[in-house]
């Protein structure tokens, strides 16, 4: 029965898009339907934890029972082993927490049919490319997602840059789809099968020209689709203009299936190249994303976008520790993009409360949200410590991995470079802190303008999806130990036991057959030591012993005097205390005397003028290279496969 | 039984030493002693010592003012949040051989511990919605990255550098590099060293936000900065919090380059039995960290107060990722090498 587990999961999301087609009409089937299309799936993935992650078993399927025979795989296939459901478990997660949330964000919309059979085909896009055991399905599945996901970028076809940002997607994203069919042609004419199994066998032994330029060619289709550099200035349009549960989605889901391939594909079907070259290959390119998307991120002004620009600087990081090529390197690659889905989740809900309820998203003119959206602020400072890397929280348990993987890699080889990646890593987390402390500067505290006086909190729904990925943020923070014995540690196995996988598929001996043997021994040592419970232990119990004191001491005691004079005030003047606070005048206007707001480094977009003013001509040289044009997009794309395809001809 | 011992003993680690009432005391007079040591190097008297005893316990007995618009339980317990982690930090950094809690924290791990007072104060201040906190805490981010960035690389060049040592290749953990230098002798009478010791005293004022680098707290531009809203018992928990970073972050260079008096100490006392020699080696080296944590302050805090001005906030970090980050990246790359 375990068998049918993978297809039914893909199935029931596909299964859920016809049935919306169909009855839709109605909310209440609508929501029942689009609640069960992704509960369900998540369900079965977890049943499957037990005996993938733990026993170690991989569950091979045949459409038709169409098996093997004579040593080729003709049929279609399905293959999960650790890996696939490790990223199935990520995709169900954040696909389930989307729909909870969508039913009262997206209560308000025209043609809410429409959006939730795009939104299931998405899903079962995905889900079915991380359990795909064949690369022409693998394909397909690309194509369902990337055109999902453009009619979702543009389903608020009313809202401004919409309907552009589909169209940069749309021509970029095809221009990765086309090279990953181009690339599985031409594995397909080199090794005859279509088969993962079958091709992992059978390239290690035809490593030739066409294989590494098809490896540059699917390596750079998936990269389209994980949004690396240079394909970040659509993910920021992206998202910027799509409702925020499809942002969960492209960020959370969607980046997470150009992640699986490239893993899939370096360390599975290519593990013969000359490792050391793709290695640098993949860290240089996780690097940069990570430091340019950072820095693009403090440039931003908008909520949306600022988190577009964090989400690849996040993916970043994974490619860089998933390029290390060590057990403990992917294991921490692994666990960050897992933490990925959760907090950037998470806080593409907070951005969707905030525009749910003042109707922007730009920081210099939100503020002081926080005693009007008191939860929200609370499950957005969740997410804005996970992401910067704050103990005892999630971001920091991975990031931490990362950087003593990177330097461990270094110290090993020998190679200094590493050593300016753990740096590059370091600096970029604390970046991406200052962000966020902008964002909270100006969206959640600081002054409240007048027009926002009556925004109320996000209903229950919203707040129970939010709630429940801040939740999984935190447990996955203070148990570090466990995340890594169940789910990260399997995967990173099986990145690293491709023998395994090929007989699972094709009957045992086969890999031998080949005399393939695996790559490396596989050991998860750390030089480190954390231990999140007994610090969080201390800081309650310390906490307790200040609050006790603070207490005793009166610490918020307000004389009546002072109480009865506040309330005189409150009474007297309602509104903003520091300036008249209407929107044409700016937040902060009587406070700056009539200086023009472009100076103010109070919130908004310029908080951080010390650093840019640094970094000024940094800045400008970004602020010309992204135009907008998507004809220079293209042109980048165009740019990046030939470099890709040069390196591959000329050093793989 | 001797589970409620162990936690007698924990609680005591956790409370009096080296937890809470150590870092008051030690915090509070190192404070002292370095407004005393500004006022006669610029030839005043200067406050008494104890002053700031005096106006911790003064300002605890003020009223508490929360501004209107501020986010009042934001306000009132980011304070008490600060103080806890940043004492807590101090339970994790060794005075020599003794070491409350081995195998919670590394140095990386401390690091971002490190973070946490400093986030304490800049969620504190956004929440007053005071725009003068605004600016500070803008400042005070800022001033967060410039120290950031020189702060990894002595760590990793400390971490290099007894890795290398050890046969480990790399060495994160604060106790090992301690007890390597009790074995060994100090890291920072190693020439390859010096420069990351350099790049560390002048990282100690800047995580402190002493002059030159306090333009988040300029009292005479912006009314303190992050602290302008603040009265009464939050605000002197805020000055506690500061004065225990002093501590802290003083007691860390003498964790990482001055580990190897530890080993002197205990050759001064190898005539005693055990018992006596640890209780009586615990209190000299107490005393030891005490007096090397003032010579510190007095160098690079006091010193440097007394004889500079403050610096823009760009200016600081200008300073910062050259010339710092240039002294500490000098340190990583002869460690690198194995010099």
């Amino acid at each position: 029965m375990m068998q049918h587990y993978p297809i039914l999961a893909i199935m029931t999301y596909f299964l859920g898009a016809f049935l919306i087609v169909i009855f839709g009409k109605n909310r209440t089937v609508r929501n029942a339907v689009g609640f069960l299309a992704t509960a369900v799936p998540l369900c079965l993935l977890i049943t499957l934890v037990k005996p993938v992650m733990m026993g170690g078993d991989i569950i091979a399927y045949w459409m038709g029972g169409r098996v093997p025979a004579g040593g080729y795989a003709i049929g279609i296939a399905l293959e999960v082993d650790a890996l696939s459901l490790f990223f199935g478990l990520l995709v169900a997660t954040a696909v389930f927490a989307a729909m909870l949330y969508s039913f009262s964000y997206m209560s308000h919309d025209d043609n809410e049919p429409q959006y939730y059979t795009l939104f299931l085909m998405l899903c079962g896009g995905v889900m079915g490319l991380v359990l795909s055991g064949d690369l022409f399905n693998m394909f397909i599945m690309v194509e369902i997602l990337t055109f999902a996901a453009v009619a979702l970028t543009a389903f608020r076809n009313s809202v401004f840059g919409a309907l552009e940002a589909a169209f940069k997607y749309l021509v970029v994203g095809s221009i990765g789809s086309s090279c990953i069919l181009a690339g599985t042609i031409m594995l397909y004419a080199q090794a005859h099968t279509l088969n993962f199994a079958q091709l992992s066998a059978m390239i290690p032994g035809n490593l030739n020209l066409a294989t590494t330029v098809a490896y540059a060619l699917l390596f750079i289709g998936f990269c389209t689709k994980a949004f690396l550099v240079p394909f970040h200035p659509l993910a920021a349009d992206a998202h910027g203009a799509a409702p925020a549960p499809v942002s969960v989605l492209i960020s959370g889901v969607l980046t997470k299936s150009g992640l699986y391939g490239i893993i899939r594909l370096t360390y599975i079907l290519f593990r013969t190249m000359n490792l050391g070259t793709v290695q640098f290959w993949l860290v240089f390119l996780g690097s940069v994303s990570m430091f340019v998307c950072v820095t693009m991120a403090l440039a931003q002004h908008d909520f949306k976008r600022l988190l577009a620009f964090h989400s690849i600087s996040q993916i970043g990081y994974v490619l860089t520790a998933a390029g290390l090529a060590t057990a403990l390197g992917v294991s921490a690659g692994l666990y960050h993009a897992m933490n990925h889905t959760l907090f950037k989740g998470l806080l593409f809900l907070c951005a969707g409360a905030v525009l749910h309820e003042t109707g922007t998203t730009d920081l210099d003119k939100l503020g002081g949200l926080s005693k009007k959206m008191p939860h929200t602020t609370v499950l957005f400072l969740v997410g804005a410590f996970s992401i910067s890397g704050i103990p005892p929280f999630n971001g920091f348990a991975s990031k931490w991995l990362i950087y003593q993987a990177a330097y461990q890699k270094g110290v090993e080889s020998g190679n200094i470079g590493f050593l300016l990646v753990t740096i590059c890593c370091l600096v970029t987390s604390t970046l991406t802190l200052a962000s966020f402390v902008k964002v909270t500067q100006s969206v959640f505290f600081g002054q409240l303008p007048k027009e926002y006086e009556n925004v109320r909190e996000v209903s229950f729904g919203m707040r129970l999806a939010m709630g429940l990925l801040a939740l999984l943020c935190i447990v996955t923070g203070l148990f570090p130990g466990l995340v890594t014995t169940f789910l990260t540690e399997p995967a990173a196995r099986a990145v690293f036991g491709a023998n395994h996988y090929i007989n699972a598929m094709m009957g045992a001996g086969y890999a031998e057959s080949f005399g393939l043997a695996d790559m490396l021994p596989v050991s998860f040592y750390s030089a480190g030591v954390w231990s999140p419970i007994s610090w969080l232990c201390l800081l309650m119990i310390m906490l307790l012993a200040v609050a006790i004191v603070a207490v005793s001491s009166k610490y918020d005691q307000v004389s009546a005097l002072a109480k009865t004079a506040a309330a005189a005030e409150a009474a007297a003047v309602a509104g903003p205390r520091y300036g008249s606070g209407s929107p044409a005048e700016g937040k902060y206007e009587l406070f700056f005397g009539g200086e023009e707001s472009v100076y103010s480094q109070v919130g908004g977009d310029d908080m951080f003028w010390g650093f840019k003013h640094n970094w000024r001509h940094y800045f400008s040289f970004m602020h010309n290279l992204h135009s907008g044009i998507v004809n220079d997009y293209a042109l980048w794309a165009v740019i990046a496969l030939a470099l890709a395809m040069l390196y591959a001809m000329i050093i793989l | 039984m001797t589970i409620v011992m162990d936690g007698l003993r924990y609680l005591a680690y956790i409370l009096i030493f080296p937890g809470f009432l150590f870092c008051f005391l030690t915090g509070m007079l190192l404070c002292g002693i370095d407004r005393k040591l500004v006022a006669r190097m610029q030839k005043r008297i200067g406050p008494p010592i104890l002053q700031p005893f005096y106006d911790f316990f003064k300002l605890l007995g003020k009223e508490t003012i929360v501004p209107a618009a501020a986010n009042r339980t934001v306000f009132l317990l980011a304070p008490l949040v600060g103080l806890a982690a940043q004492v807590v930090l101090q339970l994790f950094i060794p005075v020599f051989h003794f070491n409350a809690f081995r195998g919670v924290a590394d140095v990386i791990v401390i690091l971002y511990l490190l973070l946490i007072p400093a986030l304490s104060v800049i969620l504190g201040a956004a929440s007053s919605g005071s725009p003068y906190a605004g600016v500070g805490l803008s400042r005070e981010m800022v001033t967060v990255l410039s120290v950031e960035l020189p702060l990894v690389l002595v760590l990793l060049a400390v971490a290099k550098t007894v890795g290398n040592a050890l046969g480990t290749g790399l060495c994160f953990s604060l106790t090992d590099i301690v007890n390597y230098q009790i074995a060994n002798g100090s890291l920072l009478t190693r020439l390859s060293m010096l420069p990351a010791a350099a790049a560390m005293l002048l990282i100690i004022p800047g995580e402190t936000g002493s002059h030159p680098f306090d333009a988040a707290e300029a009292e005479t531009e912006i009314c303190e900065g992050m602290l302008a809203e603040y009265s009464g018992a939050p605000l002197a928990v805020y000055k506690l919090s500061h004065a225990v970073k002093l501590l802290t972050m003083t007691s860390l260079f003498v964790a990482l380059f001055l580990g190897g008096i530890g080993g002197g100490v205990m050759t001064l006392l190898s005539g005693l039995s055990p018992a006596a020699a640890g209780a009586i080696g615990l209190v000299l080296e107490i005393l030891i960290l005490f007096l090397l944590c003032v010579v510190l302050v007095a160098v690079c805090v006091s010193l440097l107060h007394a004889v500079t001005a403050r610096l823009r906030i760009e200016q600081l970090f200008k300073y910062y990722w050259t010339v710092v980050t240039g002294l500490a990246a000098v340190s990583v790359v002869l460690a690198w090498y194995g010099l």
